[in-house]
């Protein structure tokens, strides 16, 4: 029954994105954007060496574009007003938080699968390739963490005013060890400075990260959205 | 037919202690405190011999700095205490209490980040290094922040009161993940190290370093007291307000 | 005028139920008990007592319906209606007392409370983005309802929504929101129906289908609704209450007539008005 909930809740949310677009596009032109933005302000005359930055700039450009989609979480719940139709449901409260984190990491994954190609074209990062492997690794387990976080967070944000506001303020502190984490591994791999190890305890890190937010929102979910 | 004039059931009462003692021993605290703390750098500054590392001097700051520092991250502990205690009793009180532990964290980080970037200074004449402590501790600045900025849009009490205990849980979680993450950033340009260099504390350094950490301990305590006492105050004043009101 | 016809005390299809243990019957002549009702109410609320922080908003309010009664609660705004309601739908915990609902404790798992409920309030619950099918599938999904296809097809029809299956509920008026509430309600079979000012916002003809519908299945299921329309209110149910201020200010068992029951409450209630 769980799974049939579990299926159920990410089917409606999926499907009513594809049928407006509205949060996935918005967010792709975000992050294209921000990438472009990004080139045109560390292009110094001189030709600076930007590689040092675009490990870091990938990953800024994904937690930003992620909040806009974390803000939307429980948009058709609270737009629709139909939040209490869902609490009225016989599910576990957890079941539905996995069921939004899932549909988090679809729309981000679905973001991140156009916008990498285009983030290695436009800085000619071959070097992604050729560490596809960790590249990846790397980018689920961050992923994973975004979502984690971000629904949680979305959760308790959604019930307040400004909300939209109040989201970035609470979740940026928050993400900061992921960030330092995905973007310092990611520049390790771009620039082929680091070996293997760094990449492993970063790797080794996030999985930690992700693993201690999960519990914790397995704690608090109940409590977090409503009575 | 009865009319709803009756006074409401159920509404939170502290139990009303007596003024005058519980000012007497929140007094006594904090002279305690200041006693233990002008011991403290009187030691450090004057008995303790001067560190022979390049910090010099200035690394007797360490005997304020690192106290301030523990006693911030004591603060977020009792704050993250109190809000389980919140969301698992209900209790208004542990909510008051969690409020002025945090206000009290944020001020004492506040303190960690001005004295080490003086220290900075002091020692390698910059006024900022990414430095993990002080970094973490910026990082909780801002994080305790939005604490209060998460509470001041929230118009339920008990919904103010419940986001707030779930978001200390998840901020003092997140605090020594931060500390973790900064040291992966590659190696900064200052070796920092934020003690006492050589073999060892000499037995003065240890004097001083004990006699700050309890003294900080001890003021901690007390302005955490200073505080409760006024919001329990305010609270009875509300309490009061609303019934007149009605 | 209604085209339903009903008078105000006629009760609707359906076994008319004695008035339940717990609310005070204020009539000189009683209804004659009713044998077969010898089983526990369906719902029991005791001493219920909610407070938002320091407001308290309901006081030990009691009241208990038989299985396949109706109960209306009628009331000013702010009174607690609402607040009764959602108490007993689990969406709000009590801060005093005790509710029972379908057998059930609510200081229990909710999860057997919500099988057993459906709720419609003016807010019909319902993903604007999505068709009435897919509303109706997902929370068929949701509730676990077994054959699903087939019973969304027989609600459907039975709401007169089965043309409409395939658009968007955006696209849909206020009147056929609120019919395919009801088939949303009454997806999983739950035993009590919860009813928060169902009638508001509805032209006269949707007033009319929406009763017409609640008459049809009055027989199977137990009610309590909340309303400021008098009509709609007396006509259907079997037990009203007034609420004010959080208290229970009047109730009574069985038939009322219209006139009378509008004077009762202007004498009862300090202010609000009725429909």
């Amino acid at each position: 029954m769980g799974w049939r909930q579990f299926k159920a809740m990410v089917r409606k949310d999926v499907v009513s994105e594809l049928r407006t677009r509205e949060t996935v596009v918005s967010m792709f032109l975000f992050v294209v954007l921000a990438m472009i933005v990004f080139h045109y302000a560390f292009t110094v005359s001189g030709g600076g060496r930007l590689s040092f930055y675009t490990g870091g700039m990938l990953w800024v450009v994904f937690v930003f574009g992620a909040l806009l989609g974390l803000n939307r979480s429980f948009a058709h719940e609270k737009d629709d007003g139909c939040l209490d139709g869902l609490l009225l449901c016989p599910v576990d409260r957890m079941t539905i938080y996995l069921a939004k984190m899932t549909a988090n990491l679809i729309f981000l994954g679905a973001i991140q699968v156009v916008a990498v190609p285009v983030f290695a074209l436009f800085f000619a990062s071959g070097r992604i390739a050729t560490h596809l492997p960790a590249f990846l690794a790397l980018v689920v387990l961050a992923d994973l963490g975004i979502a984690a976080l971000g629904t949680l967070l979305a959760t308790i944000t959604m019930n307040t005013r400004s909300r939209d506001l109040l989201l970035p303020i609470v979740f940026l502190p928050l993400v900061i060890p992921l960030l330092i984490a995905a973007a310092s591994g990611t520049s390790a791999l771009l620039s082929g400075a680091a070996g293997a190890p760094s990449v492993l305890g970063r790797l080794a890190f996030l999985l930690v990260y992700d693993g201690v937010f999960l519990v914790l929102a397995y704690g608090t979910y109940d409590v977090a959205i409503g009575e | 037919m009865q009319s709803a004039t009756t006074v409401a059931a159920g509404s939170d009462q502290s139990v009303a202690r007596p003024a005058a003692p519980r000012l007497a021993t929140t007094g006594a605290i904090l002279a305690a405190a200041a006693a233990l703390l002008a011991a403290g750098v009187l030691v450090g500054f004057w008995i303790a011999p001067t560190d022979a590392s390049t910090l010099g001097f200035s690394q007797k700051i360490f005997y304020i700095h690192a106290p301030i520092a523990e006693t911030a991250l004591l603060a977020y502990g009792v704050a993250f205490v109190a809000a389980i205690l919140y969301l698992r009793r209900g209790d208004a009180r542990y909510d008051r209490l969690g409020v002025a532990a945090v206000r009290l964290g944020l001020l004492f980080s506040a303190l960690v980040m001005i004295t080490g970037v003086v220290w900075g200074r002091a020692a390698w004449g910059v006024w900022w290094a990414w430095e993990p402590r002080l970094t973490t501790f910026l990082l909780a600045c801002l994080l305790y922040s939005g604490y209060f900025v998460l509470r001041g849009s929230v118009d339920d009490e008990a919904r103010r009161a419940t986001y707030g205990a779930l978001f200390a849980i998840i901020a003092f979680v997140d605090v020594p993940i931060t500390f973790f993450a900064t040291r992966f950033l590659p190696a900064g340009l200052h070796p920092v190290v934020i003690g006492p260099s050589g073999s060892g504390m000499d037995y003065r350094d240890l004097i001083a370093f004990v006699a700050g950490l309890a003294g900080m301990t001890l003021l901690f305590v007390g302005l955490l007291r200073v505080e409760l006492g006024i919001e329990s105050l305010h609270e009875q004043l509300r309490e009061l307000k609303y019934r007149l009101g009605r | 005028m209604a085209g339903a016809g009903r008078a105000a005390g006629n009760h609707g299809g359906g076994p008319a139920s004695e008035p339940a243990g717990g609310a005070r019957s204020e009539r000189a002549g009683d209804a004659p008990e009713r044998a077969g009702d010898a089983a526990a109410p369906e719902i029991c609320v005791e001493g219920l007592g909610k407070a938002f922080g320091r407001r308290d908003v309901l006081r030990d309010v009691s009241f208990t319906v038989a299985r396949g009664g109706f109960l209306t609660l009628f009331g000013p705004n702010g009174a607690g209606k609402t607040t009764t309601l959602r108490l007993l739908a689990t969406l709000l915990k009590p801060s005093s007392g005790s509710v029972t609902v379908a057998g059930h404790d609510l200081r229990g798992d909710p999860a057997p409370v919500r099988r057993a409920i459906g709720f419609i309030s003016h807010d019909p619950l319902l993903y604007r983005d999505l068709t009435a099918h897919e509303n109706l599938r997902f929370y068929a999904d949701m509730y676990g309802v077994a054959d699903a296809e087939r019973r969304i097809a027989d609600l459907l029809e039975r709401v007169e929504l089965s043309h409409r299956r395939h658009d968007v509920v955006a696209t849909f008026s206020k009147g056929m929101q609120q019919r395919l509430a009801i088939a949303r309600a009454l997806l999983h079979e739950p035993r009590v129906l919860l009813l928060d000012e169902p009638h508001s916002g509805l032209d006269p003809h949707a007033v009319d289908l929406l009763d017409g519908l609640l008459g049809d299945i009055r027989a199977e299921h137990t009610f309590v609704m909340a309303t400021h329309s008098l009509r709609q209110g007396l006509g259907l149910a079997d037990q009203v209450l007034i609420l004010d201020g959080g208290k229970v200010v009047f109730a009574h068992g069985g038939g009322m007539a219209e006139a009378e029951f509008a004077a009762t409450y202007r004498a009862q209630v300090r202010e609000g008005a009725l429909v």
